[in-house]
């Protein structure tokens, strides 16, 4: 049994894995483009406050051991989305400038035309490693991070985006939960931004 | 959606004769660039400073006789860069609003529509407009 998420995250390593060792931490332009795009009526409506709300209440049904509570699954597949590694500084929010690059090819997409009418979660998922509590302060610093660069320095409008720190709650693989594959930022696309537009006269 | 990338790759080819001058680097590789120039500095004189409001700016700025001139240089430009395409992408709802209306009547704008309809009738497409479309990077 492997879950769409999981089938999805093995698609695009293995989308990958042709491309040099360096593309394994960076989506092209297009890859970005096209995972954000798409989203359709049937896809499931989430706020980042649902969000949220999942990981507080997985976090109350779940007490124990890391390694023993199931990952929480938040039930986006259908949704447009990317994993994106952004490289921070060691249990901190501070973008290290190797990842510049990626939050511009982030703002190109999100500037695009094709997803010009969208509004975006940006999430933070650490791993399994250190305190609970600190891995989900530690993720939403780093999703605010994310949001925060992608609004004051590349212009995104911050209406179309909301952070959200999922913690160590939504494993990529739940069957390796200290594995650092799990820290990553994810983005969803979740809605279109007000009223549709008027026909061109 | 492929539909829509060969309609970008068929405006590409269209409109390389119409403007190859006044293009702006993108958000991506003004990032890049930032990173390339100005990592070294940023690891050293700003490490726990954070990219976003404005924050590592004022701080590279308060170190000045410490950043190297090739970062001072590109820090500049990546910043005049991206405000230079942002102009030029908001500029082009204004600037191509009559041809729009010419060629593209009736057309419901969204995800990403009119600017298929637009890159598709390139030939005929104003040159304010064609210029407008390649300063903001959408070919």
């Amino acid at each position: 049994m492997t879950s769409p998420l999981i089938r999805f995250a093995l698609a695009a390593s293995l989308a990958l894995s042709a491309a040099p060792a360096l593309a394994q931490t960076s989506l092209s332009d297009s890859q970005i483009l096209q995972g954000l795009q798409g989203l359709t009526d049937s896809a499931p409506t989430m706020t980042a406050q649902q969000m949220r709300n999942m990981v507080q209440q997985h976090m109350s049904q779940y007490p124990g051991e890391a390694l023993t509570r199931p990952s929480l699954a938040l039930n986006l597949d259908k949704l447009p989305q990317i994993n994106v590694q952004i490289q921070f500084r060691l249990n901190s929010s501070i973008i290290e400038p190797s990842s510049y690059g990626t939050l511009g090819s982030i703002a190109d997409a999100m500037h695009n035309p094709v997803l010009h009418g969208y509004k975006f979660v940006v999430t933070g998922n650490t791993d399994v490693t250190g305190p609970r509590d600190f891995n989900l302060k530690l993720s939403q610093a780093r999703a605010d991070a994310v949001v925060n660069a992608l609004v004051t320095v590349f212009n995104v409008n911050a209406s179309r985006l909301e952070a959200v720190g999922l913690g160590e709650e939504v494993l990529l693989d739940p069957k390796k939960p200290t594995d650092p594959i799990n820290r990553r930022v994810q983005i969803f696309t979740i809605g279109r931004m007000g009223p549709p537009p008027q026909p061109i006269r | 959606m492929r539909g829509f990338r060969i309609l970008l790759a068929a405006g590409l080819l269209a409109a390389s004769a119409v403007a190859a001058e006044a293009q702006t680097m993108s958000y991506g590789q003004a990032g890049a660039l930032l990173a390339k120039s100005c990592g070294p500095d940023i690891n050293k004189l700003c490490p726990t400073v954070n990219l976003g409001n404005g924050a590592l700016k004022a701080c590279m700025d308060s170190k000045i006789s410490q950043v190297s001139q090739k970062c001072q240089a590109d820090y500049a430009m990546a910043i005049a860069s991206i405000a230079k395409r942002d102009a030029a992408q908001d500029a082009i709802a204004h600037i191509c609003n009559a041809d729009a209306a010419r060629l593209c009547p009736g057309m419901i704008p969204q995800d990403g529509n009119l600017l298929s309809c637009l890159l598709q009738a390139t030939k005929v497409v104003s040159a304010s407009c064609n210029q407008a479309i390649t300063d903001a990077g959408y070919r």
